[in-house]
Order: structure tokens, then sequence, then C-alpha cells
């Protein structure tokens, strides 16, 4: 016998094995909530997007910002704040979208496609907002240099001193130490993303994309 | 008009609630997970059930619903513990009912079915409702032929984990 005819006729024979659940039980059920992984992933996501948000105003109102303000950089920054801004509604839309796509009906493989597609919308945002602010950081660092009064007697001190080399590897340490604790909070990101609510959904992907070759 | 459609909800998944349970079988192996994904595979039915329109089966729907949950959308909540417990709570095998050599190859049938990945346990969840190769693939998203491939291929492993 077939090894697979013999588990289905066991597997028929199991249908009143199993407990009973009440209607009153499954009353109960349907007002607690999902712990599905697309709840999670909708939080995190807008966690992302109010972060950068918030990243945004904090640098805006900070002390060095005012300063900054003093100087002639409008026809730098309100570009980029716009781009920044538009960006983020873009994305968002297209973030919303797509998560209104997500559809427990729909086949386990499309199912999948539209919650990596989701993932995809937050992280691109992500990614353009990192060289966005990459840009910004160049354009505030050249204007600082061109304009800032203090920044270029302190430059030309070093340089009398003879220290410019040490002026500049400062001025970079500090930058690249601000860049990596956003980095930082960047991977944590990813690894409870990627690392604890995508794992189980990549896997079981590409065993149906190798199905499908 | 909320309440009617609750309680057609819940009266429809009351008649139909072994279909829940035995994707609970394949894809959990303790009491506690088992009733941790049919909670949350009842709720995705109830929060899918809206939209739930009368022209497909109310099982067939359910079959879908119920093997997303637990193929993407379940997270195993922290307290799940993998122990094999499969002989004393799911996998009671009767042994009046067959005979010693059967007993044994149900066990390890049983055991050979839950070291499949996924994916494999979807096709033979599947196989085993006796659902067509059309339903299997519609449901999963993959074509046809590979559903049937596939099938063929896990048959031949489990031979081989019975025959080594």
């Amino acid at each position: 016998m077939d090894e697979l005819e013999l588990l289905k006729k066991h597997w028929k024979s199991q249908d009143t094995q199993y407990p009973k659940v009440s209607a009153g039980d499954i009353y109960k059920m349907i007002l607690k909530r999902s712990s599905s992984i697309v709840k999670w992933i909708f939080i995190i996501s807008l966690l992302e997007f109010g972060l950068w948000a918030a990243l945004t105003f904090l640098l805006k109102d900070s002390k060095n910002a005012q300063e900054f303000d003093k100087l002639d950089s409008d026809y730098l920054i309100i570009p980029l704040t716009v781009l920044g801004y538009v960006i983020l509604a873009y994305f968002f839309v297209l973030f919303y979208k797509n998560y209104r796509r997500i559809s427990v009906t729909d086949s386990a493989k499309v199912l999948m496609e539209n919650i990596l597609r989701t993932r995809k919308t937050v992280r691109n945002y992500v990614f353009f907002n990192l060289a966005l602010m990459a840009v910004t950081f160049m354009a505030a660092l050249y204007i600082e240099f061109d304009q800032n009064k203090a920044i270029i007697s302190r430059a030309q001190t070093a340089a009398a001193n003879g220290e410019t080399f040490m002026f500049y590897a400062k001025t970079i340490l500090l930058v690249a130490c601000v860049l990596a604790v956003l980095a930082a909070v960047l991977l944590f990101f990813y690894w409870l993303i990627y690392g604890l609510l995508l794992r189980k959904l990549n896997r079981n992907y590409k065993e149906l994309r190798k199905l499908d070759i | 008009m909320d309440k009617e459609l609750e309680h057609n909800f819940v009266a429809l998944l009351e008649e139909h609630q072994n279909i829940v349970h035995k994707v609970c079988r394949l894809y959990t192996n303790h009491r506690e997970a088992h009733n941790d994904l049919f909670q949350e595979i009842t709720i995705q039915l109830w929060k899918a059930y809206p939209k739930f329109r009368g022209d497909a089966k109310f099982s067939t729907w359910m079959y879908r619903v119920g093997l997303n949950t637990a193929i993407t959308l379940y997270r195993k909540s922290k307290r799940t513990i993998n122990t094999y417990e499969l002989e004393t709570f799911q996998f009671k095998i009767k042994a009046e009912e067959y005979d010693d050599t059967e007993e044994q190859q149900l066990k390890l049938l049983y055991a050979a079915v839950h070291q499949l990945n996924d994916i494999e346990k979807a096709l033979v969840f599947l196989y085993l409702e006796e659902k067509d190769y059309r339903e299997i693939s519609e449901t999963l998203g993959i074509s046809e032929v590979n559903a049937r491939v596939k099938m063929n291929r896990i048959k031949n492993k489990l031979r081989t984990i019975l025959n080594p």
C-alpha cells in the first residue's frame, strides 16, 4: 500500500478525535488581537517613517541648526527639505497602498509577494533618506566651511599652527560618529524585521519560487 | 448587522473547525502551540470574513486562510517549546485498527511529515484532504504541473524515510 494512502486512511478516521471549541470560545477568540507578522511589519514601518520625520524636526530645532539658519543657506536647504517631504509623502502613500493589498485570501505566493513588496517600499524609503541625508550633510558642511566665520577662523588658526590635518581629521571623525549612531539604529530595525519577522516568510517564499523554476 | 455577521461566522466556524484543527496538527507539535495557532487562524478568518462571498465554499476559503496563516502570517509565540509530544497528544493511533507493522509505519509517517518544510506540509495537507491538483496549485500559487512534480518528490521522500 502507498505510504500516503495509509496516512490518508488514518487521517480521515481521526476526524472525531479533535478537541471541540465551543461557540462561546470562538466569540472570545475573535475579540483577541492578532499577533501576525503583518501587524508587526505595519507598526515597525510606521516607527521608521516616524523616526525619520522626528529626526528631521529635531535637527531643525537644535542650537546648531539655528546658528546654521543665520548663514546664507536657503538656496540649498529649502529645496532639500521640500524634496525630503515630497519623498516621504510619495513613499508613505505607496507603502499604504501596498499594505492594503495584503490579503490573507490570496494564494500563498501572492500573499508573500505583497508582504515583501510592502517591506521593500519602506526599505527604499530609508535608502533614499540616507542618500538625501548624506547630500544635506555635505551641503551643510560646505556652507559651514564657506561662511561660518568661527569655523573659518578656526581652520585658519589650525593652518597657522600646522594642524590642518588634525582639524579636518577631527571634523571627519565627528561626522563619522553621528553617521555610525544612525547606522546602528537602522541595523537594529533591520535585525528586528529581517531577523525575526521575515525569516520564515523568506524561507518559505524561496521554497515556493524553487518549485516554479 | 454586525451581530448577525458575527453570529453567522461563529456558527460556520464551529461547524467547520476541524479544518483549522487539522492545519494546527500539521504545523505545531504540542497543545499550547496548537491552541495558539488555532486562535490566530480564527482571528484571521474573522478579519477576512466581511469580504467572504458565498461564491466560494466556506470550507475552501478556510483552507486558504488557514494555510496562509500557518505558513506566512503566524509568528511562533515565545512560549512555544520544541518538544515532541506527538504520540501523547496529537497522533493517537488506535492499535486495534491497525496491525503492528502498520501502526509502526503510521508513527514513522507522522514523524516524517513533521520533518517536512512548511510548503511540503501544505501540499501533504491538501493531498490528505483529497484536494485536486488544480486547487492545490491555486492555493499555493504554483503551477499544476509543479504541484504534481513536488507531490511525487514528497512521496519518494516519505518512502525513503520508511524504507531506509
